[in-house]
């Protein structure tokens, strides 16, 4: 792990209760500029939870949140998203109404007040910009259709391509690949290694091939708290983990 | 350009420029001044279509900016009317009667017409952009919006009533004199008035669709579709919000300076729930989410309203054929009619301009799931 | 004290015509999620039924409420198979559609019966006064305030006692599932809405001997009914009975201290207020989102 100072993001002591029910229960974790961290664990073990908190869904009932040296947990969703942190979430979310190159347009937000934007129209090159990413991620056959008539494997990668154009330093995503297939799996991974050269990145994931294909360091939950953290070898080594795991035929084959 | 947009700025501008040639055919005065009428009617329209249409925000108030932007007109009118219609010292003759002897504080700068012609619009900005601060911050959406504006309306209309010394109660302000400025005169049934409001038409309709056109407004629709991921991209969601239905209420503002010039009073009715409620249908019909839609919308339900109880077989039936018609609209064409308008010329242009594809089903039976279980 | 107990009874009273009016609504929206604006004039049919059957028919008030019932319960039932059924999916239409539907239920009674104002006779047994803890109070407004507990606890049965109230409100929780499940939904909101409409008829006729019953007279009614709805929080009914309570308390109060319009104009500010900051209502239970 990084040394002090370091670190890009620090969750310290977070808990988070819904009537009593503790979802997370005292989490600290570090992250470090540049990594790309899986979260791994069972259901219920509070992951999205974990990255509501990050991205300001959700509010601490204790605990803190420092994202750059900055406290970030009294902060209202689109500031954090200005500090410089972006979300992909679990339920394919785009703007079904809007074309896909709308949605680009709207995801790219570097000025993001109201009169700044108010009578502003997009120029060619950044128009340029915007299909070189669609090409990137095959939509560009797409740009002018409406979200909601995409494929629900058009609308993952749509919502990746989001992030891309929004640009943000840390990228928060809830299992991207659920609902893949095994090609699409493949180039999901070989997009996050190239964006890890440019962001850091904390992935939410149930795959644990992709998992493996994908990740530098892992940390487990269960119950709300950190369980172990690791590489593949020393996770899947792990005595606990094992145990939490067991019944599901070990953490090789989930 | 896309092709698209240059079709849209051409449909817009031969539009208006129909509007403003009107008058060389028509010189029947009292015809001209049904028909700006109508028009202003229809820049309430674009106000609401703005609002409702592009940013979601189902404004059952629309018609408070309106009465507000009326009363603004009708004070600094009735200030100008000769002696012999107001009291002593030049006080409006309904103070008088109610026994008032000095003219109000707030009265006192309508003395002024720019300043009345800025209030006009400022009041109504300002009254919705504190109405938005207090809504919007507190991300209250769907219905309870429609509930709290339609609830601030009648508050609103409420308290004019109420302050007949000072509003003319139900009777409103009558016994206006005529507006001047720079040396015009715009008699409500002259020629000089049908104009000044054609223009006003043209310039609301392209202010409001450079505002959509606009990074802001391409916004505001993510926000009508999906509100909280937008906050996710850095957007604060409350301030584009209070934006919309600012914009949206100064241009309800002009519209009624406008009314109270080719009506010659202001009246509580002017922002009664009746006229609300009316503005949405004008929207409903003509296609919510097209501002020039909205307009013609206006235009011509309040067109065949005027028509259809002028008739004689009509004369009892209209009201009933209105609702007929309106809940048709609402059940088969969710678009209005802008959107048949869309679907023809997409059919006689084929694929040509593929920016807006045929009326979408698929995603308006899945899209508004959504919305159903938000209003729970 | 005698005026402030006086001022109590005027606000009960107030509150139950509000609650009357409310509770059909209520039913509506809290379990189809449906905006029936058409509700005031749901009202005015049953006030005009009123007038019809006494007039036409020589039937006293008390006699007629069965048959008021039916009566707006099958224009309800109509209404809800030809155009509500369609809009489910988009609750915010319903707005719109059913204000068409108000329209257009005005102009065809204006064109029936006319446009002038009707009267229909109090029964005669209740237009007496009676005291109540030394208040003199008009036994009519007794008896309405009765006559809504009563109503309001036939309803509460209905919908948690009964197999049609549970199929109901498995609906109103998930549709698609509880229809996985074998309920037919179709059939059990077009109860439903016959019911809702019902219940307003119901209200009609029994304001109409307070009111004058004119075409335009569900206006009113329906506004005061949302308010008493949103407040309570959309699917309690208990909460329902407590904001008609408390809108009644202080529309009374407020008019006893400054004017009728003055006290309506606080009233409505009071819920601008609250629903900004409670949108769920007053009454309703936190869940988890």
């Amino acid at each position: 792990m990084s040394k002090n100072g370091q670190e890009h993001l620090v969750l310290t002591g977070v808990v988070v209760s819904f009537n009593g029910f503790q979802a997370v229960d005292g989490l600290t974790l570090k992250v470090s500029k540049g990594e790309l961290r899986c979260i791994i664990g069972p259901n219920g073990a509070g992951k999205t939870t974990a990255l509501d908190t990050i991205c300001g869904k959700t509010g601490l009932t204790a605990g803190s949140i420092t994202f750059m040296g900055k406290r970030i947990d009294n902060l209202e969703e689109h500031q954090i998203a200005r500090a410089g942190i972006g979300r992909k979430f679990q339920v394919p979310s785009v703007f079904r109404d809007l074309t896909v190159h709308e949605n680009l347009e709207v995801a790219r937000s570097k000025r993001s007040g109201v009169l700044a934007n108010a009578f502003c129209f997009e120029r060619d090159s950044e128009r340029e910009e915007l299909e070189k990413l669609a090409e990137f991620i095959g939509l560009q056959e797409c740009l002018e259709i409406p979200a909601g008539h995409l494929s629900h494997g058009q609308t993952q990668w749509l919502e990746m391509a989001l992030l891309v154009a929004q640009d943000p330093e840390l990228i928060l995503m809830d299992e991207p690949t659920a609902g893949m297939t095994v090609q699409e799996t493949h180039k999901t991974a070989e997009l996050f290694i190239r964006l890890k050269e440019k962001h850091t990145l904390i992935v939410v994931e149930h795959d644990m091939g992709f998992v493996k294909e994908i990740g530098d360091v892992i940390s487990v939950m269960h119950q709300g708290k950190l369980l172990a953290e690791g590489t593949v070898e020393q996770i899947a080594e792990h005595p606990e983990v094992r145990s939490v795991y067991l019944g599901t035929g070990g953490i090789g084959s989930a | 350009m896309k092709r698209g947009t240059a079709i849209q700025l051409g449909t817009y501008g031969i539009v208006c420029l129909a509007f403003l040639l009107v008058p060389s055919f028509v010189d029947d005065a009292f015809i001209l001044n049904k028909y700006a009428r109508y028009l202003v009617l229809g820049i309430l329209a674009v106000a609401l279509s703005l609002s409702w249409g592009y940013t979601g925000i189902l404004n059952l108030g629309q018609a408070m900016s309106f009465g507000l932007g009326s009363y603004c007109m009708a004070m600094v009118l009735k200030l100008r009317t000769v002696p012999v219609h107001t009291g002593k010292a030049g006080l409006p003759d309904f103070m008088v009667w109610n026994n008032v002897d000095t003219l109000p504080w707030f009265w006192e700068p309508f003395h002024s017409m720019a300043f009345g012609l800025f209030a006009g619009i400022a009041v109504p900005v300002a009254l919705a952009a504190l109405l938005g601060w207090f809504v919007f911050r507190g991300r209250v959406t769907g219905v309870y919006v429609a509930i709290i504006t339609l609830a601030t309306l009648v508050v609103v209309n409420l308290m004019i009533i109420d302050q007949q010394r000072f509003t003319g109660g139900f009777n409103g302000i009558t016994d206006l004199a005529q507006l001047e400025i720079f040396g015009l005169t715009f008699d409500a049934y002259g020629s000089s008035s049908y104009y000044l409001i054609a223009a006003a038409l043209t310039f609301c309709l392209f202010f409001a669709l450079a505002v959509t056109k606009s990074k802001a407004g391409l916004v505001l629709q993510a926000i009508r579709d999906n509100e909280n991921r937008v906050r996710y991209f850095g957007y604060d969601v409350a301030f584009f919000k209070i934006f919309a239905f600012s914009v949206s209420a100064g241009i309800a503002g002009i519209a009624g300076m406008l009314y109270t010039i080719v009506m010659e009073f202001a009246s509580p009715t002017f922002l009664g729930v009746q006229l609300s409620l009316s503005v949405v249908i004008w929207c409903a019909v003509g296609g919510r989410q097209s501002l020039l839609g909205a307009a013609l919308g206006a235009i011509i339900v309040t067109g065949m309203q005027g028509a259809l109880s002028e008739s004689e077989t009509f004369l009892k039936t209209w009201t009933l054929i209105m609702g007929f018609i309106f809940v048709v609209v609402v059940l088969f064409l969710p678009k209005g009619l802008a959107g048949v308008v869309e679907g023809l010329s997409n059919r006689v242009f084929g694929h040509g301009d593929s920016s807006k594809p045929e009326p979408n089903i698929v995603p308006d039976s899945l899209g508004a799931k959504s919305e159903a279980e938000s209003l729970r | 004290m005698e005026t402030f107990l006086a001022q109590i009874i005027t606000g009960l009273s107030i509150g139950s015509i509000l609650l009357l009016v409310a509770l059909g609504l209520a039913i509506i929206y809290g379990t189809t999620g449906v905006i029936n604006l058409a509700h005031g004039e749901f009202v005015m049919l049953g006030a005009y039924s009123a007038w019809a059957l006494q007039t036409f028919l020589g039937l006293g008030l008390i006699e007629s409420l069965v048959l008021i019932f039916l009566i707006t319960a099958a224009f309800g039932w109509v209404i809800e198979k030809v155009v509500i059924r369609h809009l489910y999916r988009r609750p915010l239409d319903t707005i719109l559609a059913t204000w068409g539907i108000g329209v257009m239920a005005q102009q065809a009674i204006r064109l029936s019966a006319g446009g002038e104002l009707r009267y229909v006779e109090m029964p005669s047994a209740l237009g007496s006064s009676v005291s109540v803890l030394g208040v003199e109070t008009s036994a009519f407004r007794i008896f309405i305030l009765l006559f809504t507990a009563a109503l309001f606890g036939v309803t509460w049965y209905l919908m948690y006692r009964t197999s049609v109230g549970m199929k109901l409100r498995a609906i109103t929780q998930d549709r698609e599932v509880a229809s996985c499940f074998g309920i037919n939904s179709q059939r059990t909101y077009s109860l439903t809405f016959a019911y809702g409409t019902g219940l307003a008829g119901l209200a009609g006729a029994l304001v109409s001997p307070l009111k004058s019953v004119s075409p335009e007279m569900g206006t009113t009614y329906v506004v005061d009914a949302f308010m008493v709805v949103v407040l309570g929080g959309v699917d309690s009914l208990v909460g329902t009975v407590v904001s008609a309570a408390i809108l009644g308390e202080l529309t009374g109060f407020l008019a006893f201290l400054s004017n009728d319009t003055i006290a309506k104009a606080l009233v409505l500010l009071t819920i601008v207020i609250l629903i900004r900051f409670r949108p769920q209502g007053l009454f309703a239970a936190r869940t988890r989102t």
